[in-house]
């Protein structure tokens, strides 16, 4: 019986996790990737209102908020690694409730405790970056004023504190950088940020917080550049190339040394690879 | 606010509920107190986390504390001299990636919220000028709201920092009667603090009222210096970029050196300073703080005649 692979894929909301799962899913029908089907998915409801639509060349709609989904993907790489890849699906609502309401629903703990690895979804493009008095001098000092304003915390701390959270959840300390599980950090949406630096280096530069700390606690984090679609779509214009070419034939990733690859299912193929 | 009946507990005053409740009225406790309230019936479904993310009471401490003492920096100065100014310009070249070296790389924090709290009022918002943070309120007599950082040494370990915001009334009070009743916080931190970092503010020391904020100081120090009682103790100038005359630079200098000779001192500001960046001051005070090693302790070695391995220390 082969190995349940799980994967706890942790990811906002409009990160494109669904856009991931439905270009990974048609790679695999398609077999053009180096993983395998072997077999037919348990069910690949998640994924079909997704899969239509960018047969058509159009962005699939937001993931309703209350949504989780599972769909299991009976996978083979090349060397003949078998494992059922456990694909989640839902609305990144819950991700970030995780943070602010600090109260872990029992469905979230399971998936947390039943994950091999860890794959972080980040849209760089999406996050703000502040300015504070280091970035941006004074040139005087306003006295404080009487109400503080209301603040929302820096997108960075919320991440941290993501993984904070679901590292006590899966009861690992720290006391040592973690071997497991691996954490694999998606830079979604790569060709919005329009760079030729390696994922690692713009994200150490946006992010250098959550850089140090996966960094320090971790053993061999692997951040790469996803780019499922490749280019924007959007959800009523259908792009004709899509729906000539299908979208099998877009989306690339940018491996940790800079190379661009066309097989999106790359970042899964190293975690199965790294079992054995 | 009412007090929680929790004894553990001090929401009331801003800091974690101890059974880590963000909504108050989701805590049992809390809604025994306020009564009325219609309270929300508690998911059983749901986790709680042992931490909450906001400056931590002294109850709180255990959950950080229960594996290896964390290193406490005590930032001891009068009101208003820049005390959470400073530990907000911390947070933000954390933010930045410019507080600690690669050697250090910052490891965890369970009080972000915290953090950001401090820290908010030295950002740019649209329509906000940063400015700096408001007056910490002094509230009940107890311990200060405790900020945390972890960092990973060289050898792989983690040390663990505390940092305790407290308003400035209490080392005014406690300046002047080590005993004074609502000193009680000052005397948390004189007692616990392993890194003290004493605050000259340099604005005050050059305004209208010098006279009496060199005297403020001098009665600070003098407490503050004995309490140390060869703790690490360093001298801060805050508002680096106001000129001091230097007979009064003196002064302070002479009050800190009563007890031990050499006090590190260190000046910092929000306003770069020529060509020298405006960070860099704040750098410099915490690599200094980073440096801080709790003492080892020192296990007698005992002659062992047998050789039962139950008796012998393996390990130092």
């Amino acid at each position: 019986m082969a190995a349940k692979h799980t994967i706890l894929l942790v990811g906002e909301s409009n990160v494109g996790k669904t856009h991931y799962g439905a270009q990974f899913l048609k790679r695999l029908m398609a077999k053009a990737c180096a993983l395998k089907m072997s077999g037919a998915p348990t069910s690949l409801e998640a994924f079909t209102t997704a899969l239509s639509c960018l047969t058509e060349g159009k962005a699939t709609d937001h993931t309703p908020a209350n949504t989780y989904v599972e769909s299991i993907w009976p996978i083979t790489d090349d060397a003949g690694n078998y494992a059922e890849l456990v694909w989640p699906d839902y609305g990144g609502e819950q991700v970030r409730s995780l943070v602010t309401q600090r109260r872990i629903p029992a469905a979230w703990r399971d998936r947390v405790l039943g994950a091999a690895d860890w794959v972080l979804l980040i849209r760089l493009h999406s996050l703000r970056s502040e300015d504070d008095l280091f970035s941006r001098p004074l040139q005087s000092f306003a006295e404080a004023e009487g109400e503080a304003a209301a603040y929302e915390p820096s997108d960075q701390a919320r991440i941290v504190e993501l993984l904070q959270m679901l590292l006590y959840l899966a009861q690992f300390h720290l006391d040592r950088p973690l071997r497991k599980p691996r954490l694999t950090i998606l830079l979604s949406c790569w060709d919005e940020l329009d760079t030729a630096e390696l994922p690692a280096d713009i994200l150490a530069s946006r992010l250098p917080m959550l850089w140090s700390f996966v960094r320090s606690n971790w053993i061999s984090p692997i951040v790469i550049g996803l780019s499922a679609l490749e280019r924007a779509l959007s959800k009523t214009d259908a792009d004709q190339e899509y729906a000539i070419r299908g979208p099998e034939e877009f989306g690339y990733v940018v491996l940790p040394n800079g190379v661009k690859d066309n097989d999106i299912t790359l970042p899964i193929r190293r975690l199965m690879a790294g079992e054995t | 606010m009412d007090r929680c009946s929790h004894p553990n507990c001090f929401a009331d005053d801003n800091t974690t509920c101890t059974l880590g409740h963000i909504r108050l009225d989701m805590c049992p406790e809390w809604s025994c107190v306020s009564k009325g309230e219609v309270a929300t019936t508690s998911d059983s479904d749901q986790m709680l986390l042992p931490w909450s993310g906001l400056a931590m009471g002294e109850s709180d401490l255990n959950f950080i504390s229960g594996k290896v003492k964390p290193i406490t920096v005590g930032v001891i100065g009068p009101e208003n001299a820049g005390k959470t100014t400073i530990l907000g310009a911390f947070y933000l070249l954390l933010g930045r990636g410019a507080l600690t070296t690669d050697t250090n790389p910052f490891s965890s924090s369970y009080t972000l919220a915290g953090w950001e709290a401090v820290a908010t009022n030295l950002r740019w918002k649209p329509g906000h000028f940063p400015h700096f943070p408001p007056h910490t309120p002094s509230g009940a007599a107890r311990a200060p709201g405790m900020l945390h950082l972890g960092f990973r040494c060289k050898d792989g370990e983690l040390r663990d920092f505390l940092f305790a915001d407290a308003p400035g009334e209490w080392f005014k009070k406690w300046a002047i009667n080590e005993q004074a009743a609502d000193a009680e916080g000052a005397r948390w931190i004189a007692r616990h603090a392993d890194v003290t970092l004493l605050i000259a503010d340099r604005q005050a020391l050059a305004g209208p009222k010098m006279g009496a904020a060199r005297n403020d100081f001098q009665l600070l120090a003098q407490r503050a210096v004995a309490e140390a009682r060869g703790r690490r103790l360093a001298l801060v100038w805050t508002k680096g970029d106001v000129d001091v005359a230097p007979a009064m630079e003196a002064q302070i200098r002479k009050a800190v050196a009563l007890g031990s000779s050499s006090v590190p001192e260190f000046t910092v500001s929000v306003y770069p300073h020529g060509e020298i960046d405006a960070a860099e001051g704040f750098r410099e005070l915490f690599g200094w703080i980073l440096s801080t090693k709790r003492a080892g302790v020192n296990l007698p070695t005992t002659s062992v005649s047998g050789h039962d391995p139950l008796f012998r220390f393996g390990r130092r």
